[in-house]
């Protein structure tokens, strides 16, 4: 039986689902993260604990959500916490990983998700906003950065600095006064990358099969820190993997077909 | 107009707010406690319809805030009577404040509370980025969800303020009036926290699925910030799917409670939260918000829009209408049926919840 090779969303979703350590408490949002943590859940991470911004926690197995306060979300949970104390459990040592995407992404790891343009009251466009994303970098021990990697996306300044990476490098996030590691990894479809531990620049780790550093530069609006020596090459879902992914987790294709619905 | 306040200066300037004195009400605990203290103090049965809560309990130019998430649990049901009845110049507030926008084109909402405007995965609320850049709506503060949340929480807990680690650094705090960023005093060594003030709003429609006629209400599924809600708002009212007998919820004192004396008036409004999801009750109307998305929101066209909030909202009279426009009896219980399988109350086995796309015709010139 022959088994279609994973396209660019399914190899996101599973670079998240590699991202994820068994019994790790997890905060997920709507979209690939959701599914790389469910895929973790069904094959090498059964025993995470899923949080969600609305309440839910810990729901039992369910359909996809379409919402971070889906009835999937919270499904037979214990307990569903207001939506505050599940912030508070962040702040508190109870998260361990986050996932958030966003509209501008810098070389610190800052996020933007308000403006488009630099004039706030008259933008080119204006987005959501925060949601719990700027409470999540804030407060959480680590933060996984999950996105499409264009220039526009990938600029040298943001419009807007909704959700504080790295802030501007160095020690200015501690200074700054907050919590946790910040981001720790950026999960693109071109490629994995780190943040340089000093000057917390963003660093090529992995790349994805086929993709040079040329490739993921052309993407980039900002300079890419290139590591020492050969570059690995980002592991490949195995197909058991994949039908796991397109069978048991996303069955509907809402996130994973691609070009995406 | 004076102020009694100290804002943040920066964020004023950033904002373009030049009379402060409209910011006030929001954090003026004393106001918020004097109204509570009028407040009936005797178990009456406060039931009263829909039309007559929002005739009057909501005035033009309130602080409006609505339970639960987006489409989850909110009484949006009870925010188109509002628009229908031509209030103007609310200050919308909430996390998410996503419904908000929707009032704007028609001066229901003039000034917004920022935290989250937009539908998740369906898309982002072009409508509103318009009503921005042509000065439809003014924007008085930008949060985050949990920032949002703690000035609720800090109501709640009767503090005048919260210490939090949300904020820092970002430029949030550059566009919101009033938080501000202090050294922890408990510490010796440095140590930045944002202190955001306790928030009261003038007015909170809280959608439950169960509340008695005084206004005791139970809610099933996440509570979001509707506990704090209810005690922080001046005024409260409670829409319930069902009125049941208070006896009925003193059984059950160990789930989320909103009790009597906060309440001011008690509306039973069945599929109150329609097109939303009303946990246990009804799942949401996913071609509302498709249409919603791609019509009225899009920012495309006024037209577009104007057509698509005539035929939901200024053209319905109630809930029921809503309702027969979206399919009646039987759109009513399959969104029961999937409500209930994905609570897992009901069998899930052999129940379709997969949803195709709708592209209205009207969408496609």
């Amino acid at each position: 039986m022959s088994v279609a090779p994973a396209n660019p969303l399914e190899m996101l979703a599973y670079v998240v689902s590699k991202n994820i350590q068994d019994k790790q408490i997890v905060y997920v949002g709507t979209g690939l993260p959701m599914v790389g943590a469910i895929l973790a859940k069904k094959t090498h991470a059964p025993n995470i604990t899923l949080v969600y911004e609305s309440g839910g926690q810990d729901p039992i197995e369910g359909s996809m959500p379409w919402s971070v306060a889906d009835p999937v979300t919270w499904r037979k949970s214990p307990i569903t916490m207001e939506m505050p104390l599940s912030f508070a459990q962040a702040a508190n040592g109870y998260v361990d990983v986050a996932f958030q995407g966003a509209a501008q992404i810098d070389m610190y790891g800052n996020l933007n998700t308000h403006i488009i343009g630099n004039d706030f009251l008259n933008p080119k466009a204006r987005l959501t906003g925060s949601g719990g994303g700027n409470d999540l970098i804030s407060l959480t021990e680590n933060t996984i950065i999950v996105g499409l990697q264009t220039p526009e996306k990938f600029p040298v300044k943001l419009d807007f600095i909704t959700s504080p990476g790295h802030l501007y490098g160095g020690n200015s996030r501690k200074e700054a006064g907050l919590l946790g590691n910040g981001p720790v990894a950026v999960i693109t479809q071109l490629g994995v990358y780190d943040f340089e531990p000093v000057t917390k620049r963003m660093r090529i780790k992995s790349l994805h099969p086929g993709i040079t550093i040329e490739i993921a530069q052309a993407c980039t609006g900002f300079e890419l820190l290139v590591p020492e020596g050969e570059i690995p090459v980002t592991e490949t879902p195995p197909l058991d993997v994949l039908e796991i992914l397109r069978n048991e987790v996303d069955t509907q294709k809402m996130f994973i077909s691609f070009p995406p619905q | 107009m004076t102020t009694n306040f100290e804002y943040n200066q920066e964020a004023l300037k950033n904002l373009q707010i030049d009379d402060p004195s409209i910011l006030d009400r929001l954090i003026d605990g004393e106001s918020a406690r004097q109204a509570h203290l009028k407040k009936e103090r005797g178990k009456v049965d406060k039931r009263i319809s829909l039309k007559e809560a929002v005739q009057e309990f909501v005035k033009d130019g309130d602080i409006y805030a609505d339970s639960g998430f987006s489409y989850v649990r909110t009484p949006l049901q009870a925010l188109f009577e509002v628009m229908r009845q031509g209030k103007k110049d609310l200050q919308g507030i909430g996390s998410p404040n996503t419904n908000h926008s929707y009032g704007i084109p028609y001066g229901t909402f003039s000034y917004s509370h920022n935290s989250y405007l937009g539908a998740e995965m369906r898309g982002t609320d072009r409508s509103y980025s318009k009503a921005v850049k042509e000065k439809k709506v003014k924007i008085l503060s930008e949060w985050s969800h949990g920032s949002m949340g703690l000035g609720f929480k800090a109501a709640q807990m009767g503090a005048p303020y919260i210490a939090s680690k949300s904020l820092l650094g970002s430029d949030i705090i550059k566009y919101n009036p009033y938080v501000k960023v202090v050294e922890n005093p408990f510490k010796k060594d440095k140590d930045p926290v944002c202190l955001i003030p306790a928030l009261y709003p003038d007015v909170v429609f809280i959608h439950v699925q169960w509340a008695d006629k005084y206004g005791n209400a139970r809610i099933y599924g996440p509570a979001v910030n509707d506990i704090a809600l209810a005690v922080a708002a001046r005024k409260v009212i409670i829409t319930a799917e069902e009125i049941v007998p208070e006896s009925d919820l003193r059984n059950t004192t160990n789930t989320n409670v909103i009790p009597f004396m906060f309440v001011d008036a008690v509306v039973h409004l069945p599929y109150g939260a329609v097109p939303g999801n009303c946990p246990g009750y009804y799942y949401w109307a996913r071609e509302f918000w498709e249409w919603g998305i791609r019509i009225a929101l899009s920012g495309k066209d006024d037209k577009y829009r104007d057509s698509f909030w005539d035929y939901w909202v200024f053209d319905c009279k109630d809930q029921f209408d809503f309702i027969e426009k979206l399919g009646g009896i039987r759109w009513l219980n399959k969104h029961q049926v999937i409500e209930r399988a994905l609570n897992g109350i009901n069998e899930d086995d052999g129940i379709d919840l997969s949803y195709q796309s709708v592209i209205p015709k009207w969408d496609e010139e």
